[in-house]
């Protein structure tokens, strides 16, 4: 069964995109299974570390970006979904046993005006404006679970702020990990984040789920190592799943973001950084529903 | 002589100042407080003797640990070959320097409540060490506070506030 896991943090920069993409290739590259990113940023960095700025440039020209998935196939019934998707993405050189490797929807620039747009396309006089903006996430979310049948995992990289695209690729996910940078802001981001992933509107609703139960955990990125970050995190880990996985702020992570043509392997493309990746996907597919999904 | 100094700076050293200060009863608070302020802008550190002359004063006295680390266990042995220094001064031992995040304030205050947190701030003794926790788990306290005991109160009421504040945003 496919397993989709969201990457979200309504709060930008906290590297969201670039642990989108080495989760994709750790999956890849260490579970031997076909892994789709589908890039829901308008920044589409994810697609860029992918991709590069030239192939990026060559998808949106044609049309195959996922805002142009969801504005052509919006009102149509599923079929053939692989033109939008280009196969074998990535610098990282995987084993050439199919199926492991990274496909991507690549991101587009104009996927906020096209959720507007589908917003103004479908709203008719006898529905309340809160009601269309249901039935389009609900058919984003729809469109994007397609996705499925192609893929064993498929990673959402989502938004900063709540688009249509967010909160689609949220309702979808079966686990949804949030990355953050241990500071005071952050709590809150963590905790609203938390109430949208488990549905809740009340910090009492959100207590009442037992933390082993939540669908989302926290990971710690870019970490200094200073005590205040580590108070933080305890203070964190009272109210949400944070997993024991810590990214500290590394040049190899850094330097990770930028594509070349080179094929490289994991150990070269992510040195120092690899033991700290190999312990998030190990974690990761642990997690209870992704478990289950797998069994 | 020897020199054995300890390094005085942010917290630590505005209320070495304010101590020493107070013994000039000429100034009001409200100068003590601007003097301070000023020194705190223009020092960037300080370096206390650890060894006082006699006539020091009061607060002097008061900014070294009263509480020295035990020796004689961990000292280690002096090669039997290597003369042991000449004319060195009788110094006092270094105390291990405090570590400001030794107690989660704020997880404290949350798993053990008001009582459970003031307990846990009994162990530290040094209205410094109080001030410099406060600071570095960015918790306000008054800068007129100068007892433990206050020092105590105002922590718990500022990771009150804290919690409170974390529990406003997410509602």
């Amino acid at each position: 069964m496919t397993q989709f896991i969201a990457v979200s943090n309504r709060k930008g920069g906290v590297g969201k995109s670039t642990i989108a993409v080495m989760l994709a290739n750790a999956t890849a590259a260490w579970s031997q299974r076909r892994v789709l990113l589908i890039d829901l940023d308008t920044q589409c960095n994810a697609s860029l570390m992918l991709v590069g700025g030239e192939a990026w440039e060559r998808a949106n020209r044609a049309g195959h970006t996922v805002a142009d998935y969801f504005y052509d196939r919006f009102e149509k019934v599923a079929e053939d979904e692989s033109a939008y998707v280009l196969n074998n993405v990535g610098d990282v050189a995987h084993a050439r046993t199919a199926p492991g490797r990274v496909s991507l929807l690549p991101g587009s620039q104009r996927l906020e005006d096209i959720q507007g747009e589908l917003l103004l396309k479908h709203s008719k006089k006898d529905l309340h404006a809160d009601a269309v903006a249901v039935q389009v996430r609900t058919r984003m979310k729809n469109m994007l679970k397609h996705f499925g049948m192609d893929f064993d995992v498929v990673i959402l990289d989502c938004p900063p702020g709540l688009s249509f695209a967010a909160l689609a690729a949220l309702a979808l996910a079966d686990h949804v990990l949030v990355p953050f940078r241990p500071d005071f802001v952050s709590q809150f981001a963590m905790d609203r984040a938390a109430m949208l992933i488990e549905r809740v509107e009340t910090a009492e609703q959100l207590a009442g789920i037992p933390i082993a139960e939540r669908r989302y955990s926290c990971l710690p990125n870019c970490l200094k190592g200073d005590g205040h970050e580590r108070l933080l995190i305890e203070q964190l880990a009272l109210d949400h799943p944070v997993l024991k996985t810590r990214l500290p702020m590394l040049d190899s992570i850094a330097r990770a973001f930028d594509w070349d043509e080179t094929r490289k392997t994991m150990q070269e493309k992510y040195a120092d950084a690899l033991p700290h990746l190999r312990s998030l996907h190990d974690e990761i597919f642990r997690v209870p529903e992704l478990l289950a999904k797998s069994a | 002589m020897t020199k054995r100094t300890r390094a005085l700076s942010g917290a630590s050293q505005d209320a070495y100042f304010r101590r020493l200060f107070r013994s000039h009863s000429s100034l009001t608070p409200e100068e003590r407080d601007k003097i301070v302020q000023l020194l705190r802008r223009e020092i960037a550190q300080l370096r206390l003797r650890r060894k006082q002359r006699e006539g020091d004063t009061e607060a002097a006295r008061e900014a070294i640990p009263t509480k020295p680390a035990p020796v004689a266990e961990t000292a280690p042995a002096r090669p039997a070959d290597v003369e042991p220094a000449p004319a060195a001064p009788r110094t006092e031992p270094a105390t291990a320097p405090f570590d400001p995040f030794s107690i989660n304030v704020v997880v404290l205050l949350r798993t053990g409540g008001r009582e459970g947190l003031l307990g846990a701030l009994e162990s530290i003794d040094s209205a410094d060490n109080l001030r410099l926790l406060a600071r570095e788990q960015r918790l306000s306290v008054g800068a007129d506070l100068t007892s433990p005991a206050e020092l105590r109160g105002a922590i718990v009421q500022a990771a009150e506030r804290r919690v409170a504040n974390r529990i406003a945003a997410a509602s």
